[in-house]
């Protein structure tokens, strides 16, 4: 098969496997058949689109991008998809894996697995547009998939609530982003970022649609303030999504955004500063609000707020400064907080299921119920605290070798300011580790709390993806370089789009 | 003295954009918070439309909007059924009482 | 063979760690019997790389610009603290296998114990500061999780949380530093920056290593991070003795060692790091005194001792310092295993309700009366040759003041380390308590120990030639034991130390006379008591940290109109910024 075929296959099998997993699922319901097969086709499918994935990837390892145009809508396979896209289907074969024991047999469950294999197919499709608006319908679909998914539990209130807030504030960002294009069409005829990155154009308006992009896709990335609906969301769609939601959707916001920077890049100098000042705030915003938490999955959410800040802080670097380890880390923080939010989550989620989802009851898990759950869920518990102490940034974990790589950037810059931004980063990581490490104290108490005694077993499949992650977040840690033929394309993509 | 096509777009789009966050940040009603949306599209939409006349790429500014109104056809959609089943399990469409989760 | 010995080192512990994680808690007798047989095997690969020591890496594999090369090097400094580490682990080990009998969770405890060894391992033999850090935060990782190993009582969870969070918090001290220095020699490598440090700017040079001193200082629980190794104490006694002893606290001294001949040339620093010493020995050695919890005393008196350590390093005394390092961690490793072993025994660590031990248990009375004399600096223990040492290298080369300050806490040790024997394993019984003499791996573990500070002094010459041998930058002088013996017995400081010492055991032997101006002290023991108000100063960070972050909660409203509005807010906050920068 040529490299375009298959090219055009890795954006038309997530849908088309969503689509037949849906109908599959939906007929073994109405046949109200036990086990739904459709809960393993999207573990298939899956499956099928990492393979065509890899394929691709290799060819782009060797012979650099790969571009596709298919009617005025051109798509480019390079770096930066490599890195977004190989998180997503990573993350996405996971969590569906996941989710065959986590969602079994709650209503709508076909619904649910078709959604997160658009929602993948999706971002896959984003991360290799390269037009703005067909980034802009790429990043729409992903946003309408995920609006189902956080409500999925459609007859619990939180559910609801965070499915409102998430689609109206989401919708007004989109909206906003939206205009933003417009104003560039207006100005240069264009929509296609190759193209626009050579025109020079200096207009105010131009300007007015880089502060749209920022504030539109900022809403998805969860940029302080606009990050109101992320720990709602997050807190309350089902774990699977959850992880996605902080491991994949938020980083797409900000890979989208980079983008739609790309070609603006010549309009203002400042879009680094911009950048920098956001990823000050969210870092402290989100570590201060997740302090004093006590729901475990809103915890995170905060401090996925925080792990976004450390992002804007590499792409800042890298923008302003035009230097290439700002970007090779902030892509490296981007993968590894996909693998370590996403275990997060997952494995959060294995003892919400086992304590509550498991029993039909729909409570938030807190703090206290990780009490003492280390004997009983030994894999969840371990996976939980390797992921939150890599968030935290302790080595030899992933997490470290990302924040470490950011911040050499940040000191390349032999800037006294940014220096000092990176210092305030690592301390901010030093007041993260005041939530993550007696979480993990908790886990290893003696003393069960009440809901873990009564809780259930957990099965085999669950625990998969836990073991996957787990291990993959210690082996990076130990050997960072490992990942560095992903980071450092997309470093160079990103970089060739702001003209360094 | 006659208004050119051009200002009278803008004139549309801004009105439309202003509308809609005003109605955004004052709407109590989850459907009126929708019909909100949906005004901020048209605004969008306009724009397209407006842009693609303004700089002679007409068509390519027509698919774009009809593109977007699709889109937007689907988060109303998605945005109204929420509402409904809002009214059904949580008993009210106003967007005050959704404000369980915070802190 | 180096090179497999090095790897051995640090991989079979890191192995063995693995490998009681995976078998789980069932098997009690097996991880015992495992634990033991890891760390020793640890130990042996350890004392048999000493030979083999050289400055020059003899492991790298360059893993790329970012990360740098990872270097290894047995040189002096670091194959003899890989070796305290990994023998006086396996000492803490065995003598676990009796202290820790029947406790449960014991999976977790000896796979971090382990985890442990092999990071201090490769914390002292690797050259390259990204893995410097990364061993650096790996320990304090292990320290944190084996303090608040009984992570039901809340006092360990807290114990452990504030040294993690200091350690960290003086860790970005290094992290500055280290990233300071690749950003300008594009190298991580520590003998790059000993041979270039010239190539970077002074300003730039100072920073780094006022960073890397706030680093030690934190990690070596020095003045002004102090506090935290007392509440360390929560710790299972094998720990306080291997971790917060003998080897993860003296990270601090090593670090400012190794990186001396490219920091003393810096402005100020010197005197900053004679200032730390001095302050931390003496501040320490006065909480000593009116500290009544038996662990409590022997962390004060470990900050006090490491307090001489970072002063030895501060008038240029390398090898006083490392050689005073040395002792104390064979003397003070046996002091918090005696300690164990009564704590164990008698069910509590207040010295108040001890008291005439002595008879029931001779054989801890004896070691730790041994070690004791050693802390105190009396001859012919090794304390006395290393901490004379100390003192002549500040009267060379340190200011008076400072060494005056130094002899006056040498006084005080005396004081409170015979005021400690004497509360435990003397006078009147004060509570009824049931104890018995140790077990026997605990005497397996005191034994040697007792002997080791003995006679380690006999070392100082063989261990001056390996550090000369090795560390090329740091221009050391080889010199013979007897050489030592003679300069210590001949200088006139050692007399004057001996007489303050005695000074300090007389002021003991009298103290029902001075009664009037220890009550006239009470005052100040009431300030240390609180650690000179470094206590409160912890305290109110936290505090405002935390009541900061639970009143930003109500910046998350959950009211939708108000989320729109924060957006908007954003949009107009970044035009403005726009506008003005473009």
């Amino acid at each position: 098969m040529d490299v375009n075929t298959l090219f055009l296959w890795l954006l038309i099998l997530p849908f088309a496997g969503a689509m037949v997993t849906y109908l599959v699922g939906r007929v073994a319901v109405i046949n109200k058949v036990k086990d739904n097969p459709a809960r393993w086709l999207a573990f298939f499918v899956f499956l099928g689109v990492d393979y065509i994935f890899i394929l691709l990837a290799q060819q782009f390892l060797s012979s650099g991008p790969i571009d596709l145009t298919v009617g005025t809508v051109a798509l480019q396979f390079d770096g930066i998809s490599l890195v977004l896209g190989g998180s997503a289907l990573l993350l996405g074969t996971l969590s569906s894996l996941f989710s065959v024991d986590y969602i079994a047999g709650d209503t709508g469950e076909e619904k649910f697995y078709a959604m997160i294999i658009a929602m993948m197919g999706a971002v896959v499709g984003l991360s290799c547009a390269n037009d703005l608006f067909n980034l802009w319908v790429w990043f729409e679909t992903m946003a309408i998939t995920s609006y189902m998914l956080v409500a999925f539990y459609s007859t619990q209130p939180g559910a609801l609530e965070a499915g409102v807030k998430y689609l109206v504030q989401s919708a007004t960002g989109s909206i906003l982003v939206m205009i933003g294009i417009a104003f560039v069409f207006l100005v240069t005829g264009e929509t296609n970022l190759d193209i626009l990155q050579k025109t020079t154009a200096p207009a105010s308006i131009l300007l007015a649609a880089g502060a749209l992009f920022i504030i539109g896709f900022g809403v998805k990335a969860a940029l302080v303030p606009m990050h109101t609906w992320l720990p709602d969301a997050h807190s309350q769609a089902p774990s699977g999504v959850s992880a996605l939601l902080s491991g994949i959707v938020i980083e797409a916001g900000l890979v989208a955004m980079m983008k739609a920077l790309g070609a603006l890049a010549h309009v203002s100098l400042s879009w680094g500063v911009i950048l920098l000042l956001f990823g000050a705030v969210n870092m402290t915003y989100g570590n201060l609000m997740a302090l004093r938490q006590n729901q475990v999955k809103r915890l995170l959410a905060f401090s996925s707020l925080s792990h976004v800040g450390y992002m804007l802080i590499g792409f800042g670097v890298a923008i302003q400064f035009s230097i290439l380890n700002g970007a090779a880390g902030g892509f490296f923080h981007l993968l590894t907080h996909t693998m370590m939010k996403g275990l997060a989550f997952l494995a959060a989620g294995a003892m919400l299921y086992a304590l509550y989802i498991s029993k039909q009851k729909h409570g938030p898990l807190m703090l206290e119920d990780l009490n003492g759950a280390s004997r009983k869920y030994p894999m969840a518990a371990l996976g939980l605290s390797v992921a939150v102490l890599g968030l935290g940034g302790l080595p030899p974990l992933a997490g470290f070798m990302s924040k470490w790589q950011i911040f050499v950037a940040g000191f390349e810059t032999q800037n006294t300011w940014v220096i000092l931004l990176v210092v305030y980063a690592a301390l901010n990581s030093v007041l993260s580790l005041g939530y993550y490490a007696p979480m993990v104290n908790r886990m290893y108490r003696l003393e069960p709390s009440a809901t873990v005694s009564e809780g259930k077993e957990l099965g085999f499949v669950i625990q998969i993806p836990l073991v996957i992650l787990t291990s993959a977040i210690v082996a990076i840690g130990l050997w960072p370089s490992a990942v560095s033929f992903i980071t450092t394309p997309a470093a160079a993509a990103l970089l060739k789009a702001f003209g360094g | 003295m006659s208004l050119s096509m051009t200002t009278l777009s803008i004139i549309g789009v801004l009105g439309l954009i202003g509308i809609g966050l005003y109605a955004l940040l004052a709407a109590q009603h989850m459907i009126k918070v929708i019909i909100a949306l949906q005004i901020l599209a048209k605004g969008a939409i306009l724009a397209f439309v407006a842009a693609g006349q303004a700089n002679g790429h007409v068509s390519l500014g027509q698919s774009m909007a009809l593109t977007i109104v699709v889109a937007d056809t689907i988060v109303a959609v998605v945005g109204l059924s929420l509402a409904v089943q809002a009214r059904r399990y949580i008993g009210s469409m106003n967007i005050r009482s959704l404000s369980n989760l915070k802190r | 063979m180096a090179s497999t010995l090095l790897l051995l080192t640090i991989g079979i512990p890191w192995a063995g760690a693995v490998i009681i994680w995976l078998i789980g808690d069932e098997y009690q007798k097996l991880l015992h019997g495992i634990a033991v047989a890891f760390s020793v095997a640890a130990g042996v690969a350890a004392l048999m790389l000493i030979p083999y020591a050289t400055g020059t890496p003899i492991i790298s594999v360059d893993t790329g610009p970012v990360f740098g090369v990872f270097t290894f090097a047995p040189d002096g400094l670091g194959v003899f603290l890989a070796a305290v580490a990994t023998v006086i682990g396996s000492l803490a080990v065995i003598f676990s296998v009796d202290y820790m009998k029947g406790e449960d969770q014991i999976a977790r405890y000896y796979a971090f114990v382990l985890f442990f060894i092999g990071s201090m391992a490769g914390l002292v033999m690797t050259t390259n500061l990204l893995l410097v850090f990364v061993f650096w935060e790996i320990t304090a990782l292990c320290s944190y999780a084996l303090i608040s190993f009984h992570n039901d009582d809340p006092k360990a969870v807290a114990g452990g949380m504030k040294a993690l969070i200091i350690t960290q918090f003086g860790g970005v001290g290094l992290l500055l530093g280290a990233l300071l220095i690749h950003s300008y020699l594009g190298s991580y490598e520590l003998n790059d920056l000993l041979a270039r440090w010239n190539d970077i700017p002074a300003g730039v040079l100072s920073v780094a290593a006022f960073g890397f001193l706030a680093a030690a200082a934190a990690k070596s629980a020095q003045f002004p991070f102090q506090t935290w190794l007392p509440d360390a104490m929560e710790a299972p006694t094998p720990i306080s003795a291997l971790i917060h002893a003998a080897t993860m606290v003296n990270a601090g001294v090593y670090l400012l060692a190794r990186f001396y001949p490219a920091f003393c040339n810096v402005p100020g620093w010197k005197t900053a790091v004679v200032i730390v010493g001095v302050f931390s020995a003496l501040l320490a050695a006065i909480m000593a005194v009116v500290a009544t919890d038996l662990k409590r005393v022997l962390a004060y008196s470990t900050v006090s001792q490491l307090g001489y350590m970072v002063y030895a390093v501060g008038t240029g005394g390398i090898f006083a310092s490392q050689f005073h390092l040395f002792s104390h961690s064979v003397f003070k490793a046996l002091l918090f295993l005696g300690a164990g072993a009564v704590i164990h025994a008698a069910g509590t660590r207040d010295m108040r309700e001890m008291g005439g031990l002595g008879k029931k248990m001779p054989v801890v009375r004896n070691v730790f009366i041994l070690g004791s004399l050693a802390l105190a600096g009396l001859p012919i223990m090794n304390g006395f040759w290393s901490k004379e040492l100390v003192l002549e290298s500040g009267l060379a080369g340190g200011p008076m003041w400072a060494y005056i300050a130094m002899l006056i806490g040498a006084g005080i040790t005396a004081f409170y380390t015979f005021r400690c024997v004497y509360l435990v394993f003397y006078g009147e019984p004060r509570k009824e308590l049931h104890v018995h003499d140790a077990g026997p791996f605990m005497k397996t573990a005191l034994i040697p120990l007792a002997a080791l500070s003995l006679v380690t002094w006999l070392a100082a010459g063989p261990f001056s030639l390996l550090l000369k041998n090795t560390l090329p930058y740091h221009e050391l002088e080889a010199v013979s034991t007897m050489f030592v013996v003679e300069e210590v017995l001949k200088a006139p400081a050692t007399w004057i130390a001996m007489v303050v010492i005695a000074l300090g055991l007389i002021a003991w032997w009298q103290r029902d006379k001075l009664t009037g101006l220890g009550k006239s002290l009470k005052g100040l023991g009431d300030i240390a008591a609180d650690s000179f108000g470094f206590e409160a100063i912890n305290r109110g960070v936290v505090a405002g940290v935390q009541s900061t972050a639970e009143s930003l909660r109500a910046t998350q409203t959950g009211v939708l109109n108000w989320n729109v509005a924060s957006i908007l807010i954003g949009l107009i906050v970044v035009m403005v910024i726009l506008v003005m920068g473009a």
